[in-house]
C-alpha cells in the first residue's frame, strides 16, 4: 500500500454545502486548501437530498417586511428548546441574506417574486415565511457550489476520497490520513488548520432518508482525536419519509406541503383519520404523534402513516402543480422506481433518521476544543440545540461554512505547521493493513455494520428508555469486540469493503458515544424522548451534554448553553 | 431469478474486461442500484460499484448501462424473472468493474 504526501495550509473534510463554503472563503482569503470529498464533488453528502428551503430572514426584500434577523434567530432558540449556543445562533442569524446572495452570485438560482423580492414558503416555527425557494433543490445548491470551489485555483479537490484519521501532534491536529478510492493509495495530508464539514450520521439508523456513506466518519474522528463532542442524543427524526415500496423507502415527502397553500392533504391513520393538526407543528412534535400512532397499532401495514393527497379539496390537477413545483424530483423518483403516482394513492410514510443537531462542540469561530480543529455545517454540534426547524440546515451550512472557513484562515496565517508524528501514521496504517490480512474465522465488515443499523434502530428511535440504551450499548460493544475478525480482500482501487471495514471502526465509536450521551440524558427535550424520564427538567437539564474520550472511555458531563440575548421565559 | 452478466475489469490487474454471472433470487422487482447492493452483500464483496443515492433520481452517480443503454441505476426497476447486462458509462475512465472516474463534474 502507497502513501502519498501532501502539505497545504488548511484542509477541509467533506464535499456538501458546508465544505465548499469553508473551502472558497479559506481560498478568498489567500490560503491554499486542500478539499477531500468522499464521493463525487457536487455529488455527495447530504446536500444533494435536500430541498427547496434555506432559510434567511430578508424581511422587505422577500416575502414578509415584519421579517428581521432579530426573528430568526428567536424562531432558531425557541425551536431548539433552549439548548442551541446563541453566540452560534447570532451569527447563521445575522449573515443568512449574505450568505443566500453570496450563492445567488455563484449561479444558484432563486424564486423571486416579479419585483425582485425572494419568494419564501411558510414552514413550521418561522413566524413569518423565510424560506427562500432553490429551483432544483439542494443537487442544483451542490452542484454549483462545486463549481465555485473549482474556479478557486488555491483549492485542490481530491474526490472519492475517505479521509479517516486526524493526525495530532505536540496536542493540536495537523492534518488527515485518507484513502484514495481511485488509486488506492493512502495518502496523508499534513496541514496547519484542518475543518471537519463531513456532515451527520444519519445513515447509522437502518432508516434513514440519507445517503448511505454518512456514517460518522467525522464525530468519530473528533472523538478518536480528543475532542469535545456535544448533544449527540438529539438526531434528528423527520416525520414522512417513505417506507414502502424498498426501491424508494427514504425518500422524503414533505408533511409542510400539506398546508392550505400547497397540496392542502393530511398524514392520516391506517383508516383514514388525519393525525397532524393544522397549523402544522414543528418537526419534533409531528414525528412524537406519528410515532405514537404507529405504536399504537393504528399504522398502515408496513409500519407507516398515511401521506394522502387524493381527497385534497383543491383536486387531482392542482395537487399535482404543488408536487411538479415544488418537488418534482421526489415526486418523479416515486413514479419511475416504485409506479406509485401519490397523487393518485396514499404512501405509506415513517419517521426516519434525517439530521445530527449534536455534533462536534465549538465556540463562535468553529473552533473545537483542540487546537488545529474546526468543525461547521452538521458535524458541528451546539447550534441547533434539541430541534431544528425546516431550512435551518442549509442556511447553516453556508453561513457557518462560511465563518469557519475564515477564521481557520485567519488562524492559519499565524501559525507554522507542525509536521506529522510518523509513529501515529504508522499505527493506523498497521491497523489499515490488518483488515486486509488473511484470517481463520473471518467476517464481512457489511454485517458489522447491519448489526450497528439494527441496534440503533431498535433502541435510540426518538423513543427509549434506560433499559433500551444499556441494552443497545451492551450490543455496540459486543459488535466492537468483532473488529478483530475483519477480513477483507486486498483489490487495490476502488476496495468497497476496505471501505467499509473503516468505515465501521468510526461507525462503532460513534454509535457507542451516541447511545451513551442518551442514557446520560434523564429527561425528554426535543428530539430525545426518554420514557422513563418523560419530562422536560430545566432545572437539571436546560445544559449540553458533552463527551470526551479520556484514557480511551467515553467521560460524559453537562456544560452551560450560551444565552447572549434571549433567556428562557422561566428564568 | 434474474440472472445479471456484470462487467469486471481491474484496469491494473486485467489485461482484458470480462464478464461475471449471478444468477440473483429476489422476491419482488428491485431497482439496478438494489441489484448491485444484493449481489454486493450476499455473492460478492469485491464488486466495485458507487453505493451513494440521492432518493430522487437526480445525482446520476449510480448510472450504468443496462443492455447498452444509459440509465440511472436508482429509478431502473427490474423483473423478477429477468436477464440484464450491466456495464460502466463511457463518460469517464473505468476505475474498477463498474466505478467511473467522471470526465464531467
Amino acid at each position: 500500500m502507497d502513501i502519498q504526501n501532501f502539505t497545504t495550509d488548511v484542509v477541509v473534510i467533506g464535499g456538501g454545502g458546508a465544505a465548499c463554503r469553508a473551502a472558497i472563503e479559506a481560498a478568498e482569503r489567500g490560503m491554499n486548501c486542500i478539499m477531500v470529498d468522499k464521493g463525487r464533488p457536487g455529488r455527495s453528502g447530504a446536500t444533494p437530498t435536500a430541498l427547496w428551503s434555506i432559510q434567511a430572514p430578508f424581511g422587505a426584500r422577500g416575502r414578509d417586511e415584519r421579517d428581521s434577523p432579530d426573528q430568526f434567530f428567536e424562531d432558531m432558540v425557541r425551536a431548539g428548546r433552549f439548548i442551541g449556543d446563541q453566540n452560534i445562533a447570532e451569527i447563521v442569524a445575522n449573515t443568512a441574506c449574505d450568505r443566500i446572495l453570496d450563492m445567488e452570485r455563484y449561479g444558484v438560482q432563486f424564486k423571486k417574486y416579479d419585483d425582485g423580492r425572494f419568494y419564501q414558503t411558510p414552514m413550521p416555527g418561522q413566524t413569518y415565511p423565510r424560506s427562500c425557494f432553490m429551483f432544483e433543490n439542494g443537487q442544483h445548491m451542490s452542484t454549483i457550489l462545486a463549481r465555485e470551489v473549482s474556479r478557486h485555483d488555491n483549492i485542490k479537490v481530491f474526490k472519492d476520497f475517505f479521509a479517516f484519521h486526524l493526525f495530532k501532534n505536540e496536542g493540536a491536529v495537523v492534518g488527515i490520513l485518507g484513502m484514495d478510492m481511485l488509486s488506492g493509495d493512502l495518502v496523508a495530508v499534513n496541514a496547519k488548520s484542518t475543518v471537519i464539514a463531513t456532515g451527520g450520521y444519519t445513515s447509522l439508523w437502518g432508516f434513514s432518508d440519507n445517503p448511505p456513506t454518512l456514517t460518522g466518519d467525522g464525530v468519530a474522528m473528533a472523538y478518536r482525536a480528543g475532542a469535545e463532542l456535544v448533544d449527540l442524543e438529539f438526531n434528528q427524526y423527520y416525520g414522512t419519509d417513505v417506507i414502502w415500496p424498498p426501491s424508494v423507502r427514504g425518500c422524503v415527502v414533505l408533511y409542510e406541503l400539506m398546508i392550505e397553500e400547497f397540496a392542502d392533504g393530511e398524514i392520516t391513520d391506517r383508516v383514514g383519520n388525519p393525525i397532524i393538526d393544522k397549523p402544522l407543528p414543528i418537526r419534533d412534535e409531528a414525528i412524537k404523534t406519528i410515532f405514537t400512532v404507529i405504536k399504537e397499532g393504528r399504522g398502515t401495514e408496513h409500519g407507516g402513516v398515511y401521506f394522502d393527497t387524493t381527497k385534497s379539496p383543491k383536486g387531482e390537477k392542482a395537487v399535482r402543480d404543488v408536487f411538479n413545483t415544488m418537488t418534482p424530483k421526489h415526486y418523479h423518483f416515486i413514479i419511475d422506481a416504485a409506479g406509485i403516482d401519490l397523487v393518485k394513492e396514499p404512501l405509506e410514510v415513517a419517521p426516519a433518521s434525517h439530521y445530527q443537531c449534536g455534533g462536534v462542540y465549538i465556540n463562535e469561530r468553529g473552533e473545537s476544543s483542540l487546537g488545529g480543529l474546526y468543525a461547521c455545517g452538521e458535524a458541528e454540534g451546539n447550534f441547533q440545540g434539541a430541534n431544528r426547524l425546516a431550512g435551518s440546515a442549509l442556511c447553516d451550512t453556508q453561513t457557518m461554512g462560511a465563518q469557519v472557513g475564515g477564521c481557520a484562515a485567519d488562524d492559519t496565517k499565524k501559525c507554522d505547521l507542525i509536521p506529522i508524528d510518523k509513529k501515529d501514521l504508522n499505527s493506523v496504517v498497521d491497523i489499515i493493513k490488518g483488515f486486509m490480512t488473511k484470517k481463520k474465522k473471518k467476517i464481512r465488515p457489511i454485517f458489522l455494520k447491519e448489526e450497528i443499523l439494527k441496534t440503533m434502530d431498535e433502541f435510540v428511535a426518538p423513543f427509549r428508555d434506560g433499559k433500551g440504551l444499556s441494552k443497545g450499548l451492551g450490543n455496540i460493544r459486543g459488535i466492537r469486540d468483532e473488529i478483530a475478525k475483519i477480513s477483507v480482500s486486498d483489490v487495490g482501487r476502488y476496495n468497497l469493503e476496505l471501505r467499509e471495514a473503516i468505515e465501521f471502526m468510526l461507525a462503532i465509536d460513534a454509535a457507542e458515544i451516541t447511545v451513551g450521551s442518551a442514557l446520560f440524558r434523564t429527561e425528554s427535550r426535543g428530539h430525545h424522548n426518554r420514557v422513563d424520564f418523560p419530562e422536560t427538567d430545566n432545572k437539571n437539564w436546560r445544559c449540553h451534554s458533552i463527551v470526551v474520550r479520556k484514557s480511551g472511555k467515553a467521560e460524559y458531563s453537562k456544560r452551560d448553553v450560551i444565552y447572549t440575548r434571549l433567556k428562557p421565559d422561566d428564568e | 431469478m434474474i440472472k445479471a452478466k456484470i462487467y469486471r475489469f481491474d484496469p491494473g490487474k486485467d489485461k482484458e474486461p470480462y464478464y461475471q454471472d449471478y444468477n440473483i433470487s429476489v422476491q419482488r422487482k428491485v431497482t439496478i442500484h438494489e441489484l448491485l447492493n444484493i449481489i454486493h452483500r450476499d455473492y460478492d464483496g469485491t464488486l466495485a460499484f458507487r453505493t451513494y443515492k440521492c432518493y430522487k433520481g437526480m445525482c446520476t452517480t449510480c448510472i450504468v448501462k443496462m443492455n447498452g443503454k444509459v440509465v440511472k441505476g436508482c429509478t431502473t426497476p427490474l423483473e423478477i424473472d429477468s436477464e440484464v447486462t450491466i456495464e460502466p458509462v463511457e463518460n469517464g475512465t473505468v476505475i474498477r468493474d463498474l466505478v467511473v472516474d467522471f470526465k464531467t463534474m
